[in-house]
């Protein structure tokens, strides 16, 4: 797959200063579309968790490439650190890990699936990306991805959206203790 | 940095996208789905990062947007779109739990009492 | 004589009506029958005293003169224009002579023939309001006054053959004469159509755009049907059709002899002088019609003289003594329209006029012995009451004798004007004289089945209801309600009728007697109806050579042949046992099968179409769609509804399926292909 986009990408980057952040970020999303697929493709639960969380590490990596330095290990402690835990401790939880339990018949809507899925993506892939591969020179001002920065939008541009995220999450945790009740 | 186009990261996040849509269609776990569900979230984090690192804005008269400000907004969204997703996986869990209580069997297709 | 006075003709039966349908009850209880009886002749004969006066004004004229009375209007709308008017002209008067004279007789007779009855100011009310619609129909200007008067006497008959309706018989025989009305109407409201779409459209200009009025109608009319001719006989068959229902032609007479289930006073007013011979008045107001159309008149001549034999022979096979006369009617009015085809319309309206009245008394006569006789209707049953009712028994011969055609009486004289006509003028062409030659022999047979009723009526060698068992006395029950309940009996005494009973026969048996004899004086009678001749057929002759002969020999020979057959009595073959009757006489009996073939083929066969229809379109169409659309929607639905399996990867698919088709078309049909 890796050499497949590489292949795909190298023509159409003629004139281009190849430096080393290209092949960087290359592996970089090699690493991450493989996972991702992985995810997928895996039979066992725990595989597919397991997937995830080297495709979270992968995509903070890919935020650091993209100088979003708060964005990047935000990703690492809340999605890989707590969500993904979540998911193995619930994945262990309920013994999922036997893949009998789940074994794919051979079901029409996996092939309709896939191809719908391949079609959109080249529709949009033709759609939106020709008209953007010249853009090479990011344009946001040089540390603003800085905690500092972030920090200061949140509680000044951006407060009323973080209060209401809060209540959203204070919500979540009620529901969750409501859910977790043992009333049946 | 530079020299990686916005395209680059763009196609990235498709195909993280897609590859969710696909799984979420494809598997019948639903931890499995929404382990896929949260792919595609973090594929839109990705386009949304990629966008305000780019400040790709197409409408360049008359833009409401000043210069700058997108990439802060860009990485607010990418703060609650975390933040959202971690109480839906919370809550989403515990229903799957206690799904689990009730049938001890998880399977998506088994789940059909939505049949008209 | 103000000739406003017209309207007082006509309303004042209509006051009659409403008193006794409002107030009879109560008034019975008050005043008593008698008194009721009185107020309900009054109007008819202060009308009738009216009437003279009219007429006295305009027989006082040289040429009489048709004279318009307008009301109000009544319908204006479109350039077609219809008033209240009415004419005073010899026609209508006379009608309102025989209407309220005759009438006047015969409601007098029935304050005595219903005095039993506990309908008895019901009897008058639809008795007065009957005189009113005939009175309309008659006096009305223009057609649609004249069909309003039509379907009035048509309800009258409907009212008053069913009059004691709990029998349902009566109610049945009611309906058919409604019915069989009916399709008359239909034609006759066809031919009115048709006059005002043949006159306005050769554009002829009518007189106030009123195109129905007698006045102003006739001449356009003329004129256009001269350049028409077709539409002539067109129009000449639908009106014939009309009067051919009202007037009891073949095929429409079967409704006449079912009639006689209503009570004798009516049938002597409606079905004998007054109702059935509105389709004479029609021809006669409308001859103009007719005078342009040959093949119209043949064909009114042909059915007149078809029915006039038809119903002699069936009169044979009676042995009710109304039915004898009901389809002696059916027989005379025949004749009546053999006169109105061969251009003789004044014969025709000659004869209703002598027809009245010794119809009206042969009816009114065997009222009288059918009362005297515990209404006992057979025939089969009398023998010799000449000695016990005088006074019927003479005035029954006088009609008998009239309406035989014998010299001197009225009768004789009207047929003569027609047959004569009917022989003499070829304005029907050949048929007219072979109808006259067929009308003779008719006359003959008339004779002979008149002859057989006052034979077996009233001589005889025995009295034949002697035979019959005698009363249980005890079984009489309050008896004084409905009439039918009394039976005949081996010892019944008849007795003669009262006083208001015999002295209508009386004036009639003079007037039947007589009238002939004095309308006949120097063709009055056709210069009254018709002062300046026939507009297309001038003068008509009906000098026929040896025709008086004739009449006498046909006359002669059929009250001899009557007399002979049944001076002894009943003979044999037509006693009570019916087996024994000659086939002919049986035949004769059932109409020769022709009510029964009517009966069936649309009685039963409409109710079989109806049925028929009934089922498919009700089972099947309306049924089957709104059925159809139910279980279409729900089959729709149940289809649809496959969609729904409440499994969340079809529907995720369906989403993604959705989002790629939009996706698509927005790249491929909004954007064309990329920007």
């Amino acid at each position: 797959m890796l050499n497949l986009f590489a292949a795909a990408a190298a023509p159409k980057m003629a004139g281009f200063a190849i430096t080393g952040e290209l092949p960087f970020f290359a592996a970089l999303a090699g690493l991450a579309m493989l996972s991702a697929v992985g995810v997928v493709a895996f039979n066992n639960a725990v595989r597919s968790a397991l997937c995830l969380v080297l495709n979270f590490f992968v995509l903070a990596g890919i935020y650091f490439t993209l100088n979003a330095e708060m964005m990047g290990i935000t990703q690492v402690v809340v999605y890989t650190g707590a969500i993904m835990v979540l998911f193995l401790f619930v994945i262990m939880l309920l013994n999922l890990s036997a893949p009998a339990l789940l074994q794919d018949k051979n079901d029409p809507k996996t092939a309709v699936g896939m191809t719908l899925g391949m079609v959109m993506f080249t529709l949009v892939a033709l759609q939106v990306l020709p008209g953007l591969m010249s853009k090479t020179e990011p344009g946001a001002v040089d540390g603003y991805g800085s905690p500092v920065n972030v920090g200061r939008a949140l509680f000044t541009g951006f407060v009323i959206p973080f209060e209401a995220v809060s209540i959203l999450l204070l919500i979540g945790i009620v529901g969750s203790i409501l859910l977790a009740k043992r009333r049946f | 940095m530079s020299g990686v186009p916005l395209a680059a990261y763009l196609a990235l996040g498709l195909f993280m996208f897609m590859t969710g849509v696909v799984g979420v269609v494809i598997r019948r776990s639903p931890i499995v789905i929404f382990m896929c569900i949260e792919l595609m979230l973090n594929a839109v984090n990705l386009t949304f990062l990629a966008f305000a690192r780019y400040q790709f804005s197409p409408m360049v008269a008359g833009n409401s947007f000043k210069e700058g400000q997108s990439a802060m907004a860009g990485q607010m969204m990418v703060i609650f779109v975390m933040a959202v997703a971690a109480a839906e996986v919370a809550v989403g869990l515990g229903i799957i739990m206690a799904i689990f209580r009730l049938r001890d069997n998880i399977d998506i297709d088994e789940m059909n009492l939505l049949k008209g | 004589m103000d000739n406003n006075a017209v309207w007082l003709i006509i309303l004042l039966p209509v006051l009659g009506f409403l008193i006794q349908g409002l107030a009879g009850p109560s008034l019975q209880k008050r005043i008593g029958k008698k008194a009721l009886g009185v107020l309900a002749v009054l109007p008819i004969a202060a009308s009738f005293v009216l009437g003279l006066m009219l007429t006295q004004g305009l027989a006082s004229q040289e040429h009489a003169e048709a004279v318009i009375v307008t009301g109000g209007s009544w319908i204006n709308i479109m350039g077609l224009n219809i008033p209240f008017e009415w004419v005073v002209d010899p026609l209508s008067m006379t009608m309102v002579l025989i209407i309220t004279g005759v009438g006047a007789l015969i409601h007098l007779y029935s304050t005595a023939y219903m005095a039993e009855d506990k309908d008895f100011s019901r009897f008058f009310a639809y008795l007065n309001l009957f005189v009113a619609a005939m009175l309309v129909l008659v006096l009305g200007n223009n057609l649609p006054l004249l069909f309003i008067g039509w379907e009035g006497v048509g309800l009258c008959s409907y009212l008053l053959i069913g009059f004691w309706y709990t029998d349902t018989t009566n109610t049945k025989a009611a309906n058919k004469a409604f019915i069989v009305n009916r399709v008359g109407d239909w034609s006759l409201m066809l031919g009115l159509f048709l006059i005002v779409v043949v006159i306005s459209g050769a554009n002829i200009p009518v007189e106030d755009n009123r195109y129905l009025s007698y006045d102003a109608m006739l001449p356009a009319l003329t004129t256009a049907l001269k350049a028409n001719p077709a539409m002539a006989t067109a129009i000449a068959l639908l009106l014939f059709g009309g009067a051919a229902g009202k007037s009891a032609q073949f095929p429409l007479y079967v409704w006449l002899p079912d009639a006689m289930a209503g009570p004798t006073p009516v049938s002597a007013l409606i079905h004998a002088a007054t109702m059935v011979t509105s389709g004479v008045v029609l021809l006669n107001r409308m001859n103009i019609v007719f005078q342009l159309s040959p093949t119209a008149s043949a064909i009114v001549c042909a059915v007149g003289a078809f029915t006039a034999l038809f119903a002699a022979i069936i009169a044979f096979g009676q042995t009710d003594i109304k039915k004898v006369l009901a389809y002696s009617t059916v027989s005379q009015l025949g004749f009546m329209f053999i006169a109105c085809g061969a251009g003789a319309y004044w014969a025709g309206m000659f004869h209703v006029t002598t027809h009245a009245f010794f119809k009206a008394l042969l009816f009114l006569g065997a009222g009288a012995v059918i009362h005297a006789m515990s209404h006992e209707q057979d025939m089969r049953h009398y023998g010799k009451l000449a000695k016990y009712l005088p006074i019927t028994f003479a005035t029954m011969m006088i009609g008998t004798l009239a309406i035989a055609g014998v010299p001197g009486l009225s009768g004789y004289y009207s047929k003569e004007a027609i047959l004569g006509s009917a022989i003499a003028n070829s304005h029907a062409g050949q048929l007219s004289a072979i109808s006259g030659w067929v009308g003779l022999g008719v006359a003959a047979l008339t004779a002979m089945y008149m002859g057989r009723l006052a034979m077996l009526t009233f001589f005889g060698k025995e009295e034949r209801w002697r035979k019959l068992p005698v009363a249980d006395h005890h079984d009489h029950e309050d008896g004084h309600d409905d009439d039918h309940s009394h039976a005949l009996t081996g010892d019944h005494k008849p007795k003669e009728v009262p006083v208001a009973m015999w002295l209508p026969l009386v004036v009639l048996a003079l007037l039947s007697a007589g009238a002939g004899f004095i309308l006949n004086q120097g063709k009055r009678f056709e210069h009254w109806l018709y002062p300046s001749g026939l507009s297309q057929l001038g003068e008509l002759k009906h000098e026929v050579p040896n025709l008086e002969i004739y009449s006498y020999i046909a006359a002669g020979l059929g009250l001899f042949a009557g007399v002979l057959v049944y001076i002894g009595g009943l003979p044999a073959k037509e006693g009570l046992d019916e087996t024994k009757w000659a086939r002919w006489r049986r035949s004769a009996a059932n109409q020769f099968g022709f009510d029964a073939l009517l009966t069936n083929l649309f009685a039963e066969g409409g109710r079989d179409v109806a049925i028929g229809t009934s089922a498919f379109l009700e089972d099947q169409v309306i049924d089957g769609a709104v059925e159809g659309s139910a279980s279409g929607t729900r089959n729709f639905g149940g289809w649809l509804q496959q969609i729904q399996t409440g499994a969340v990867r079809l529907y995720a698919m369906l989403m993604l399926l959705g989002g790629v088709g939009f996706v698509g078309y927005f790249l491929f049909v909004v954007n064309r292909g990329g920007k």
